[in-house]
């Protein structure tokens, strides 16, 4: 391939659908940061992680989703070296994964958070950095650093068990980013947290993200995700089903929806490129007709002179497509026969 | 290895700077003396005085002879009933007795044991009716004595020249078998309650990382058996420690003791170590006393740290799960009985040297003396399989531990245990 751009060249996402401000810079990746190939972990009941392969590029804010029990934490517990694949590679940083080594580069905030009770707070922090690998000077200043980010610097000799709900997902954040991972996988990192805290905590994601780190952002709540992610994966069963940033996702699903805003129901006839199959706050839900492009719509309304103050395309939410794919209607099963038949080729 | 130490570390000092630690350190010893002298106490005072109706048929146990006898031992009070037989019969309580005891006409030249019966409205021990029996006796002497002719000279003559017979170790003259019995039975103890209290403590401490989900964060930071293994070390430091601080108090009292020659206590106590110092060879008992206790304390803290990663926050799901271990560690004790009573014993050497049981059992026959009652080989066959004995756990216990430590859920069998144990990766 001999483009002028390389080939895995990422047009920034300028979705309709993004509140995401901050990020229109084009971003040229030059090598992924992590790769898994086939990878493949049975346990003796069940197959939690069925061959499955993805690239998360540097710097991306990359998704993982799939509802509880599809194989999120297998995959996860992989690429933090917890489990062993029992078959397929992992590349970390163009180099074959050493879980030895490779861990110092890795954050990981499991769902279920976890500290210890009944330790003090600074004193676990810095354990918790220098299990990382981080030497005790280098630990106390990080430390530092964040505490007063996150204004928690009067915590050091309070205990876990004294912080409410809230405090200790903060300090679980920090102590899971505190050694400047190349990798950070978050899971589930916004759960139990108020707005407030829900948004600081964003907020530094995506400054992590701008600052290099690429991250994995493990959940199964699809709000959040079109707002935070580049990049989406959806397993469910062990499988992939889904791969790609959320504005093809949304692409590839779309059902030639739009909402118009006239002033009056438009006359139809036989002629009309669309058909009305809803209505919605004075708005006209139609679908557009096999063949047929936004713009013959819009040729037609005004031909038939109605006044139109608004005209918009009606895109899946991402909860939409996750709940289709995953219930498995029968259009998801297609989709899955697609894919996996496409896979095996 | 780095890693290992940090997770030591902070095993170690978050314990030992706990206050249960400095107390329990603190009041062991005194628990201790307490209890030994405490239960001399009690038993002495649990003894009751009865007050007991005699009812003679024999003529010998006269009123006279028995006041004579009340006089000389006040404790328990023997009195004759001329009168009132039936009454005290028919109702002893309300006649002021504990009970009576109807002394049929026995023969003092009858050469046998005459079984009488303290008959009372209740029961009670022989510790009680021993001191009615020892005065009853006495007074029986004194009659077959008097019918005899013995005079209080040949009485003496007939009671005090005895000849006692102890056993002495021709190879090792120091050899004491009395002190090395006390020696052989405080180190069994001792290592007893290491294993199963610092063996438990490894356990709840796993647990607790388990319930906290703190096990994942630290796995995604160092491999699971490194964290099992610095648990392991950090808090067998503990006990260490633990043990160094009584030693240092038993030489602190020592020294205070011999120093000021003080209270009769105090040097009884000096008498018996300066005693006791002599006769065994304390270097290797100290020497085996270390192997012993930190190699079986690997063996057991492995075993039980598996258990604690298998089990979720339910203490009684521990509790069935260990039981097998702690049943292991029970029967070590009761071979400990059976290798101090005959320390060359055939059971007592192979529990000395099979891992499970050699560490209390081992413990328990080196202070009769090496290499006469323990020969060198099987002290060192013993400690070569008790190392390969805790390789094998600790490995084994790694095994479960990876696996159980992310497992939450239904409590695993030992079948399940073992599947992890010996699956690949």
């Amino acid at each position: 391939m001999c483009s002028l751009l390389p080939a895995s060249f990422n047009w920034p996402n300028f979705s309709s659908q993004s509140k995401r401000i901050g990020k229109f810079v084009p971003q040229i990746k030059t090598m992924p940061l992590l790769e898994l190939q086939n990878l493949k972990k049975y346990f003796a009941t069940q197959k939690a992680v069925d061959d499955i392969s993805l690239t998360v590029e540097k710097g991306q804010i990359f998704g993982l989703l799939g509802p509880n029990g599809a194989g999120k934490t297998t995959l996860i517990r992989m690429i933090t070296g917890i489990f062993y694949p029992d078959e397929g590679q992992i590349i970390f940083d163009g180099k074959k994964f050493d879980p030895t080594n490779d861990v110092a580069h890795i954050g990981y905030m499991p769902e279920e958070r976890g500290l210890y009770k009944k330790m003090k707070i600074g004193e676990q922090t810095l354990y918790l950095a220098q299990l990382k690998g981080l030497s005790k000077n280098d630990a106390l200043k990080k430390i530092k650093q964040w505490f007063i980010r996150f204004e928690m610097e009067s915590w050091w000799n309070k205990k876990v068990e004294d912080l409410s709900k809230g405090m200790s997902q903060k300090l679980q954040f920090v102590t899971t980013v505190l050694h400047d991972p190349k990798l950070i996988i978050l899971d589930e990192p916004f759960s139990g947290l108020d707005p407030v805290n829900s948004n600081l905590i964003k907020d530094e994601i995506f400054n992590l993200a701008k600052n290099g780190a690429t991250i994995i952002f493990s959940t199964h709540r699809m709000e959040q995700v079109e707002e935070i992610c580049d990049h989406i994966v959806l397993v469910n069963k062990g499988n992939k089903i889904l791969d790609g940033t959320v504005k093809e996702i949304k692409q590839e699903f779309k059902e030639n929806l739009f909402s118009i805003g006239t002033e009056q129901i438009p006359t139809m006839n036989g002629n009309a490129p669309f058909e009305i199959v809803g209505t919605k706050n004075e708005s006209q839900i139609v679908r557009i007709k096999e063949g047929n492009k936004p713009n013959d719509v819009l040729q037609y309304l005004l031909q038939q002179g109605t006044a139109i103050h608004s005209f918009n395309e009606i895109l899946p939410s991402l909860n939409d497509i996750f709940i289709k794919l995953v219930e498995g209607t029968p259009a998801a099963r297609q989709f899955l026969q697609k894919e996996s038949f496409g896979q095996k080729v | 290895m780095q890693k290992i130490w940090l997770i030591i570390k902070r095993e170690y000092l978050t314990r030992v700077r706990k206050k249960t630690f400095i107390i329990s350190t603190l009041l062991f010893p005194i628990l201790y003396i307490a209890l030994v002298f405490g239960m001399g106490y009690i038993a002495e005072k649990s003894r009751q005085n009865l007050h007991v109706a005699i009812i003679d048929s024999s003529g010998y146990f006269t009123e006279d002879v028995l006041n004579k006898q009340n006089s000389i031992d006040k404790s328990s009070n023997l009195t004759y009933i001329k009168d009132s037989v039936a009454r005290v019969i028919a109702d002893h309580k309300a006649a002021g007795y504990d009970g009576y005891i109807l002394i049929p006409a026995i023969n003092w030249q009858s050469g046998k044991t005459d079984s009488l019966l303290f008959k009372a409205d209740k029961s009670y021990g022989s510790s009680s009716t021993a001191v009615v029996e020892a005065k009853l006796n006495r007074i029986w002497d004194e009659i077959k004595n008097e019918k005899l002719g013995i005079d209080a000279e040949k009485r003496k003559i007939l009671t005090e020249s005895r000849i006692s017979l102890s056993s002495r170790n021709i190879k090792d003259e120091t050899a004491n078998a009395k002190t090395a019995e006390g020696i052989a039975f405080a180190c069994g103890i001792l290592i007893y309650m290491i294993l199963l209290i610092y063996g438990s403590q490894v356990m709840m401490g796993v647990m607790e990382e388990k319930t906290n989900r703190i096990a994942e964060v630290i796995v995604s930071s160092v491999k699971p058996f490194q964290m099992m293994l610095g648990k392991i070390l950090g808090i067998g430091l503990v006990a260490l420690t633990q043990f160094f601080l009584w030693i240092a108090f038993v030489l602190i009292v020592y020294n205070v003791g011999k120093a000021t020659g003080g209270g009769g206590m105090a040097n009884a106590m000096v008498g018996n170590m300066q005693q006791m110092f002599s006769s065994v060879n304390v270097p290797l008992i100290l020497f085996c006393f270390g192997f012993y206790f930190l190699a079986g304390f690997f063996f057991y803290a492995s075993l039980y740290g598996a258990i604690g990663s298998a089990v979720n926050e339910d203490m009684r799901e521990a509790q069935s799960l260990s039981f097998p271990i702690t049943m292991l560690v029970i029967i070590s004790i009761a071979l400990m009985s059976t290798a101090i009573a005959n320390p060359t014993s055939p059971v007592a050497v192979w529990a000395s040297i099979i891992p499970f049981s050699s560490p209390i059992v081992m413990m328990a026959r080196i202070p009769f003396g090496v290499p006469n009652t323990v020969p060198w080989w099987q002290l060192g066959l013993s400690m070569a399989l008790l190392i390969l004995g805790f390789i094998f756990t600790v490995w084994f216990a790694g095994k479960i531990y990876r696996t159980g430590i992310l497992m939450y859920g239904k409590k695993p069998s030992w079948k399940e245990m073992l599947k992890w144990a010996f699956r690949k990766n």
